[in-house]
């Protein structure tokens, strides 16, 4: 499936190796599919394949400066030194992920809710539904929106605005592997399902993400929090009434004892490959975050396709390194997505019993 | 809207001197000086305290105290209609300000000159009488950090409905329109600190509500008090010799 | 029993138990051992009032009474009455041996962190200059600090004391003291960290240096000669002047080749995880109790990734606990 991608970048790559590495300095970033849009890409001419590359986003700092550790010249070596040996400052493997703890309906007032731990970074989030009108131009799908907030209890810096870069970084970065384009294809959560009268109701559903504890990774963190929360969503049955014209506003009956579960099959996590030096780590802190060149995080669904795929980080990447990394993210979600389930539905029970 | 049954139970069950369930959790965010989760019922608050450290800004320091900020936020899924502006509004602000102003008068800030304390409280839901919760929060926070203080503050909320006063509302009774009374008390010193009210109230009827306020007050101090000294024997068992 | 401060460790059922019983039986000890009286915020101290107590640290006076500010536990020092709280910021004594980081280059004096309620300073006439000779510090001596320490580095030092205007002020005169290198920073709780005639170990066995710094900052990283200032010559201080960390003009194959070797990286990532798992168990950190946990882990054939599971810290605790009443028992 990656095969209509592999022509374009290497059409790219060829034009790379004129320049200076210097100039790609500025970053990538494409949402894509699987086989259309990588078919799109294949119809349009080679300059303007090459102008793809010119969608600027955030720099390096809002991801890190809101919990920057100021580290000596020699810790930093140090940490660079572990990650080319393999072995990292707790003991961790460039590729382990720190231990993760999930546990659903935290926010028992929310639609479903769920908070995950990865060592010390804390996340919750929570999903609200409300019913709405949906557009105009995509009638027959549902609304998801997606909101980060950083709390001033995870660092100080966070206090007044100090967190809105971040948060506003995280709640994009976010949108894009999950929601997919702004056509609503290709969107990692199915939207059809949220309907309830075409063109006239549908469920709105606000995903609110809350970091508690920053310590590195958010976006990871917050992907799974995500995932955890939607498998704890429960959507209450509306019932239409019939009898209603083609202007009129249906008369709806929302349940309250019957509830439908969100289908998250189709859910990708997010993986964070961060790169110092020459080697990629997984899951960074961040003191380690301090020290990256650039980094990628690419969201994966369980058939292996790529949901979404954003690059922070001034540094320049050469497209096969990108490709490398992509195909190591990918290796690294399915045990993700392998251990994340079992700790959702460890959670759940666990939620049922208590 | 009959908010007191005439059996003498309110809209959850309770009766009206009882309180909502509390529960009290210390140590929630491990990077803070000292940190607490804080539930009454439905309405759970976090609070984190950072300090006693450097001034970051140099003209605030104050030479032979220490200064106290505070700042209040609420998570966008906190409310039942999703709020637009976490902190920054109006009622954030004063909320900010209320809390300040409690715990600076018990916290004993002539031992910690040139530094400053900063209390976050994060609101994770909010189901009437967050005030009481953050300022309950707060105690346990600052206790937790190791910061001197005169007093344990507690705070609670009583209000007037049905011609019944009631204690700890939540947020259905608070939205009724009725007088909301919020009291913090110092509670070895037996003394005022916090006093709000909205609404109309006969002034015979605001002391049998204020009082019933300190009642609740009291009984979470007791309970405050028991969290933390079972907090410090576990530390010290632990350390060991 | 709640879960005060949990672990943030996903524990199974039977680790949940055997970790709750490891945790009653230290409770049992430590409540034969002394019985140390908790106390909370405004709780009143039982105080004898005709001896004519002092009132120590944490302790104000109420209506005659001797009242606790802090939550702590009550000691007693023949007259005086103080209550020592336990998670608290750390507090200085003269002559603690402390790590700290440097957080501003100042006129004449450097400002460490070092999780006290103020920045710490350490002046230019309390460090030694690197060309060792003992003379008064001019104003090129002052251009050329950043020479000496920069912003973020990590120093060891000692207390010198309080100044007439509050502040506390630190000295690094001796060899032992000085910027730290290749290694990590541990954060842990000062009151874990007791005061001992040791602070620096050399762990011959693995060539580790272990600082384990009064504020509760721990220092692991290569064992590093204590260098004589001295005795320097012209060539000495140029090949140093290579080998020091100046790694943005090295390139990236130079760096490699300064990097700390494999066997003692493991050594110290294996003795910072021993640190941090003692630490979120909340027992107090000493030389002895860290390198058996070293040694404990070292036998197991634990990856040193999974020092910081769950199983391995239940194993923890279970040791604590036979070690401290095996002290017990030889105090008897």
């Amino acid at each position: 499936m990656l095969s209509g991608f592999n022509v374009i970048l290497s059409t790219i790559s060829f034009s790379i190796e004129t320049e200076e590495a210097e100039s790609l300095k500025q970053q990538v970033s494409f949402t894509t599919t699987t086989i259309p849009t990588a078919l799109l890409f294949s119809g349009i001419p080679f300059e303007k394949a090459c102008q793809l590359r010119v969608k600027g986003e955030g720099g390096l700092s809002a991801a890190t400066a809101g919990t920057m550790v100021g580290l000596s010249l020699g810790e930093k070596h140090f940490i660079r030194g572990g990650i080319a040996q393999d072995l990292r400052t707790d003991g961790r493997k460039r590729l382990t992920y720190r231990p993760i703890s999930v546990e659903t309906g935290v926010i028992p007032q929310a639609n479903g809710s769920a908070r995950v731990r990865m060592g010390t970074t804390d996340v919750i989030a929570s999903v609200k539904a409300e019913l709405g009108k949906p557009d105009l131009l995509q009638s027959d799908k549902g609304r998801v929106i997606i909101n980060v907030d950083c709390s001033p209890t995870a660092a100080p810096i966070f206090e007044g605005r100090g967190g809105e870069e971040l948060s506003t970084e995280l709640s994009v970065a976010l949108q894009r592997c999950l929601l997919g384009s702004k056509s609503g294809t290709g969107a990692g959560i199915n939207r059809s399902s949220l309907m309830v009268v075409e063109g006239k109701l549908c469920w709105d559903l606000y995903i609110d993400g809350l970091v508690v504890s920053s310590d590195g990774n958010l976006l990871d963190a917050l992907g799974a929090a995500i995932k955890a929360a939607l498998s704890n969503t429960g959507i209450p049955k509306v019932h239409v009434a019939t009898a209603a014209s083609a202007d009129e506003q249906p008369e709806v009956d929302i349940s309250d004892e019957e509830f439908l579960q969100f289908d998250t099959s189709g859910i990708p996590v997010i993986v964070t490959l961060t790169k110092v030096g020459r080697h990629y780590i997984v899951d960074a802190t961040s003191e380690e975050e301090s020290q990256m060149s650039s980094a990628i995080s690419v969201s994966v669904n369980r058939n292996g396709h790529i949901c979404g795929l954003t690059k922070r980080g001034g540094a320049g990447l050469d497209p096969s390194v990108i490709l490398d990394m992509i195909s190591v993210s990918k290796h690294v979600s399915e045990q993700l997505m392998n251990k994340l389930d079992s700790e959702i539905s460890a959670a759940e029970a666990d939620e049922t019993e208590s | 809207m009959e908010y007191v049954s005439p059996e003498g139970l309110r809209l959850d069950g309770r009766r009206p001197m009882e309180m909502r369930q509390i529960r009290a959790e210390i140590g929630a965010v491990s990077n803070a000086d000292g940190s607490a989760v804080f539930e009454m019922g439905n309405t759970k608050v976090i609070a984190a305290v950072y300090g006693p450290r450097e001034v970051q800004n140099r003209s605030q320091q104050i030479n032979d105290q220490a200064l106290v900020r505070c700042e209040y936020s609420m998570a966008n899924f906190s409310t039942g209609d999703r709020m637009r502006k976490p902190k920054g509004d109006r009622r954030s602000t004063e909320i900010s300000l209320v809390i300040r102003q409690t715990m600076e008068a018990c916290i004993l800030t002539h031992l910690m000159p040139r530094s400053q304390i900063d209390i976050f409280v994060q609101v994770l839901q909010a189901d009437g009488g967050t005030r009481s919760a953050c300022i309950n929060a707060a105690t346990l926070a600052l206790a937790d950090a190791g910061i001197p203080m005169r007093d344990i503050v507690t705070s609670c909320s009583a209000g007037f409905l049905n011609s019944t006063p009631l204690l700890d509302l939540n947020y259905v009774e608070d939205s009724a329109g009725g007088p909301d009374v919020t009291v913090g008390i110092l509670t070895k010193l037996d003394k005022v600190t916090l006093l709000q009210m909205d609404s109309k109230l006969p002034m015979d009827i605001f002391e049998n509500v204020m009082q019933l306020a300190i009642e609740g007050c009291k009984a979470i101090a007791n309970y405050i008090r028991e969290v933390m000294l079972e907090n410090t024997k576990e530390l010290e068992y632990r350390r060991g010799i | 029993m709640r879960e005060l401060r949990d672990l943030q460790l996903p524990l199974n059922q039977t680790q949940k138990i055997r970790l709750r019983r490891a945790l009653q039986q230290l409770q049992d000890l430590a409540s034969k051992a002394s019985s140390s009286a908790s106390v909370t915020v405004a709780d009143t101290i039982p105080v004898n009032h005709e001896d004519g107590v002092l009132k120590g640290h944490g302790t104000s006076e109420l209506d005659g009474e001797v009242v606790a500010t802090l939550c702590g536990v009550v000691e007693r020092v023949n007259k005086l009455v103080y209550v020592r709280a336990l998670r608290a910021r750390y507090k200085p004594e003269t002559g603690d041996i402390i790590v700290g980081r440097v957080t501003e280059v100042a006129q004449k004096r450097w400002r460490l962190e070092i999780n006290f309620s103020q920045d710490a300073i350490l002046m230019l006439s309390s460090m030694n200059l690197p060309d060792g000779i003992q003379r008064r510090r001019t104003a090129v001596d002052e251009l050329n600090m950043r020479s000496i320490f920069e912003e973020s580095d990590v120093i060891c030092a000692e207390v010198r004391g309080f100044q007439h205007d509050g502040s506390l002020h630190l000295q690094a005169r001796s060899q032992k003291y000085g910027k730290l290198e290749r290694g990590q920073l541990l954060t842990v709780p000062p009151y874990l960290v007791k005061r001992r005639k040791q602070h620096f170990h050399h762990v011959e066995k693995f060539a580790v240096d272990l600082i384990l710094g009064c504020n509760g900052f721990i220092w692991v990283g290569e064992h590093v000669e204590a260098r004589d200032n001295m005795v320097e010559d012209q060539d000495n201080k140029s090949e140093q002047q290579n080998s020091k960390l100046n790694t943005r003009s090295l390139r990236l194959e130079e760096q490699e080749s300064t990097y700390t070797p494999v066997e003692t990286r493991q050594s110290i990532c294996r003795i910072a995880n021993a640190v941090r798992v003692l630490s979120s168990l909340g027992f107090s950190l000493n030389v002895e109790v860290i390198m058996g946990t070293v040694e404990q882990s070292i036998s197991l054939n634990l990856d040193i990734h999974e020092m910081l599971g769950a199983e391995f810290c239940v194993q923890i605790a279970e040791r604590e606990v036979e070690r401290r009443s095996s002290l017990t028992k030889k105090r008897r």
